[in-house]
C-alpha cells in the first residue's frame, strides 16, 4: 500500500461511493413518486412544528403548553393576535399545545415503532434462522399477541395500574406491535437462509451469531425500515386513542390529550378552533408516514417501480 | 484399494454414505428415503485436480458439500491428512475448513449482495482472527490480484451487483483461497458462465494448483472440462462410484457402460472423423430391480437380468489405478467406429 500511495488514496474515497450511489439512485426513485414527496413535505412541516415547540414558553411563561395560563382569559376564547389558535378552557394557548403535541407524537411514534422493530426483527431472525421448536414457540407467541386487541389490553392495564407514564405507553405499544414485523422478517430470513452465500459464510468459518447479524440482518433491514414507517402511524393513533379515552399520561400534552380536554369540558361543538387542529394533525401525520412508507415500498421493490414507469 | 504409489492422500473418503429422508405427514413416520451417496471411497492426493463427474442428481454436489462439512455423512468417515474428522463441530470444524474450502456453482448467489468485495473476501480472515484490519486489507488485495482482478483496489470496494459473473466467480475463488487451504472443492464453477469466462476460471484454477500445490476437487457434469483440467476422474451415478482412474484412461478408454454413455452424450465438433459410439444407454428405462442390483441397471444396455439385477458390482481394478464397478467390464463391446475423437464443448 505504502509503495503505491496514489492507488491507496484513490481507494479510500471509493469505499463509500457505492452506498452513496445507491442512496442517490433510491432517492431519485423516491423523489419521482408524488406520494412520497407529499409525505416528506408534510412530515418536514411537522418536524419544524416539533422543533418550534420549544419556542413559545421562552417568549412568555403564559405560552407554556401545560402550566401557562393567560390571566386575561377566563374561559376558552377563539383565535386572536395574542393567541393565534385561541385558548382552552383555562386560558392555555392552543398553538403552543399543538406544537408540544407534535413533539410528543414524534417521540411516541418513532420510539414505539423503533422498539417494536428491534423486537420484531430480532425475534423474526432468530425464529427463521433457528427453525424447529424455537421457531414454532416464537411464532405461536407472536400469533397469540397478534390476536389480542392492543387498545383493549392497554386500557385494561392502565385501569389496573392507574395512570400510565408516557414511556410505559410507548413500551406497551411496542410490546404489542412486534408480531407482524417478526412474521415478515422470519419469512425473509427463511428465504435468505437457503441462499448459497449463507453456506459460503459457514464454510468461511462464520458462527451462527455472525451469520445472523452480518449476513442476514443487512438483507432484512430495508424491509424493517419500511415496516417502521407503518408502525409509527399505528403507535401515534393508539397513543391518541388512549389519551382521548382518558388513559393518557396527564403530565404530557399530546393531541389525544387536547381532544380529551375538548370533549371533557363540553367544547366539542362550541370551539372548532380547539377541536380541529389536533384532529387534523393526527390525521395528517398518520397520512404523511403512510405516504412515506408507500414510497419506500416502491424504492425497495423494483417490481413496483417498473409498473409505474418511474425508472 | 490400491493406487499408484505417488504420494499419500491428503483427503480420504472412506465408505461415505448419505441418505435424505422426506418428512412423512405426521412427524417422522412414513418418509421416503433417497440415497444421495452410498459406499463412496475416494482418495485425493496432494496437488492433483480430481474430477467428480456425473449427471444432475448423481450425488456429486452432495459429495462436495460433505467434504467441506456443509452436510454430515450418515456412514463412513472423512480423513484429512490421516486424521479423522467424523463429527465436525465448533473449533475443530473451523480448523478443518481452514484446510478445505469450496467454490459454489452460482456466483450470483454465493456472494452476499450487501457486503463489499473486501468484506466478503476478508470474511475467512475475520472469522479465523488472522491479522489486523490493515494486514487483512493487504492480504485481500494481494489475493484479488492473484485471481486476475487487477488493479485490486478497483474491485475491493465494489459490491457484487457491480461485477460480472466471471468477476464474481473470481471473487469467490479469492475468498476460498485466502487462507491457503490444502483442498479446494469447485462445485461446477463454470456452469453459470459462458464459455470464454469458463476457460479463464479454469486457467485460474490451474494456476492456483501450480502456485500453491492445492488439491482441487472439480465437480462437473462435463467430461470435456474434466479432461481439460483433471489428473484423475471419478464417475458417479446415483450416489455410487462407477469408474475411477486417470483422466486420460477413463475418457479415452472408458470401461463402464455409464461412462461410455456419458461420452456418447458429449457434443463433438471440429475435424472429428467418424464418431465413435458405444450405445450403452437403453431407453425407455427398465423397471427397477429393487435396491440390491447395480445402480445403472435400469438404463444399462449391457445388463443381464440375472446378475446385474440382483448383485451390485464391486469396484475392481482393471489396470493400475483404473477401477470399474461393472460385472461385464471385460465384455464391453468395442466402439462402433474405431477412431478417437476430440471432445468439444468445454464447460
Amino acid at each position: 500500500m505504502s509503495a503505491e500511495p496514489q492507488t491507496a488514496s484513490q481507494a479510500t474515497p471509493r469505499r463509500r461511493s457505492p452506498w452513496r450511489e445507491r442512496f442517490r439512485e433510491d432517492w431519485l426513485v423516491f423523489n419521482h413518486n408524488p406520494l412520497g414527496r407529499a409525505g416528506l413535505i408534510l412530515l418536514s412541516v411537522f418536524g419544524v412544528m416539533a422543533l418550534l415547540s420549544f419556542l413559545p414558553p421562552l417568549i412568555d411563561p403564559m405560552y407554556h403548553p401545560m402550566t401557562g395560563v393567560d390571566p386575561q382569559v377566563l374561559y376558552s376564547e377563539g383565535p386572536s393576535a395574542r393567541h393565534w389558535l385561541g385558548t382552552d378552557f383555562m386560558g392555555r394557548d392552543i398553538l403552543s399545545q399543538l406544537l408540544a403535541g407534535t413533539r410528543v407524537a414524534f417521540m411516541v411514534g418513532v420510539s414505539a415503532a423503533f422498539m417494536s422493530i428491534v423486537l420484531g426483527v430480532s425475534i423474526g431472525m432468530v425464529a427463521g434462522y433457528a427453525g424447529g421448536i424455537i421457531d414454532t414457540l416464537l411464532m405461536r407467541l407472536a400469533e397469540i399477541i397478534m390476536v389480542l386487541p392492543t387498545l383493549l389490553v392497554v386500557l385494561m392495564l392502565s385501569a389496573l395500574f392507574g395512570k400510565l407514564n408516557i414511556w410505559t405507553i410507548v413500551l406497551l405499544i411496542a410490546l404489542f406491535r412486534w408480531p407482524g414485523v417478526s412474521r415478515v422478517i422470519r419469512a425473509q430470513t427463511l428465504s435468505l437462509k437457503s441462499r448459497p452465500f449463507i453456506d459460503a459464510a459457514r464454510v468461511a468459518g462464520a458462527s451462527h451469531t455472525r451469520i445472523v447479524f452480518r449476513h442476514i440482518m443487512p438483507n432484512v433491514l430495508p424491509l424493517a425500515f419500511l415496516y417502521m414507517t407503518f408502525r409509527v402511524t399505528a403507535a401515534i393513533v393508539i397513543e391518541a386513542a388512549l389519551a382521548f379515552l382518558g388513559f393518557g399520561d396527564p403530565s404530557t400534552v399530546s393531541w389525544g390529550m387536547m381532544l380529551q380536554w375538548v370533549w371533557k369540558t363540553g367544547h366539542m361543538f362550541q370551539a372548532p378552533y380547539w377541536l380541529f387542529p389536533p384532529g387534523l394533525c393526527i390525521s395528517l401525520i398518520t397520512l404523511s408516514f403512510y405516504l412515506l412508507g408507500r414510497a419506500m415500498d416502491e424504492v425497495l421493490d423494483p417490481r413496483l417501480r417498473e409498473e409505474n414507469g418511474t425508472v | 484399494m490400491e493406487q499408484a504409489p505417488q504420494s499419500k492422500p491428503i483427503l480420504e473418503l472412506r465408505g461415505i454414505g448419505k441418505q435424505y429422508r422426506s418428512k412423512g405427514r405426521l412427524g417422522k413416520g412414513g418418509g421416503q428415503t433417497v440415497v444421495a451417496l452410498s459406499e463412496v471411497s475416494l482418495e485425493f492426493r496432494a496437488g492433483e485436480i480430481f474430477g467428480l463427474v456425473g449427471e444432475s442428481g448423481s450425488g456429486k454436489t452432495t459429495c462436495g458439500r460433505l467434504i467441506v462439512g456443509l452436510e454430515k455423512a450418515d456412514q463412513g468417515e472423512l480423513l484429512l491428512e490421516g486424521r479423522s474428522y467424523g463429527t465436525l463441530k465448533g473449533e475443530s470444524l473451523r480448523a478443518y475448513r481452514r484446510q478445505v474450502q469450496i467454490i459454489f456453482q452460482d456466483p450470483y448467489q454465493s456472494l452476499n449482495p450487501q457486503l463489499s468485495i473486501l468484506d466478503s473476501v476478508a470474511e475467512p480472515l475475520v472469522t479465523n482472527r488472522v491479522g489486523d484490519n490493515k494486514a487483512r486489507l493487504e492480504k485481500v488485495l494481494a489475493t484479488l490480484k492473484a485471481v486476475g482482478l487487477s488493479p485490486p483496489e478497483d474491485y475491493a470496494f465494489r459490491f457484487p451487483h457491480q461485477l460480472s459473473g466471471g468477476q464474481r466467480q473470481r471473487v469467490a475463488i479469492a475468498r476460498a483461497m485466502i487462507l491457503g487451504p490444502k483442498v479446494l472443492v469447485a462445485d461446477e464453477p463454470t456452469s453459470m458462465l459462458d464459455a470464454s469466462y469458463s476457460a479463464q476460471i479454469f486457467d485460474i484454477l490451474l494456476e492456483v494448483r501450480q502456485r500453491l500445490a492445492t488439491t482441487i476437487i472439480l465437480i462437473t457434469h462435463s467430461l470435456a472440462a474434466a479432461r481439460y483440467l483433471c489428473d484423475r476422474i471419478a464417475v458417479i451415478y446415483r450416489g455410487r462410484l462407477m469408474e475411477t482412474g486417470p483422466a486420460d484412461a477413463v475418457i479415452s478408454d472408458p470401461r463402464h457402460p455409464y461412462t461410455q454413455a456419458l461420452i456418447d452424450a458429449t457434443p463433438k465438433f471440429g475435424d472429428c472423423g467418424p464418431i465413435k459410439r458405444y450405445g450403452t444407454l437403453v431407453s425407455p428405462e427398465r423397471p427397477a430391480s429393487g435396491s440390491a442390483g447395480c445402480a445403472f441397471f435400469r438404463r444399462c444396455g449391457l445388463a443381464h437380468l440375472g446378475r446385474c439385477a440382483r448383485q451390485a458390482p464391486e469396484l475392481t481394478p482393471l489396470t493400475l489405478g483404473h477401477l470399474v464397478a461393472c460385472h461385464y467390464t471385460q465384455e464391453a463391446p468395442a466402439p462402433e467406429t474405431g477412431q478417437a475423437c476430440r471432445l468439444g464443448g468445454m464447460g
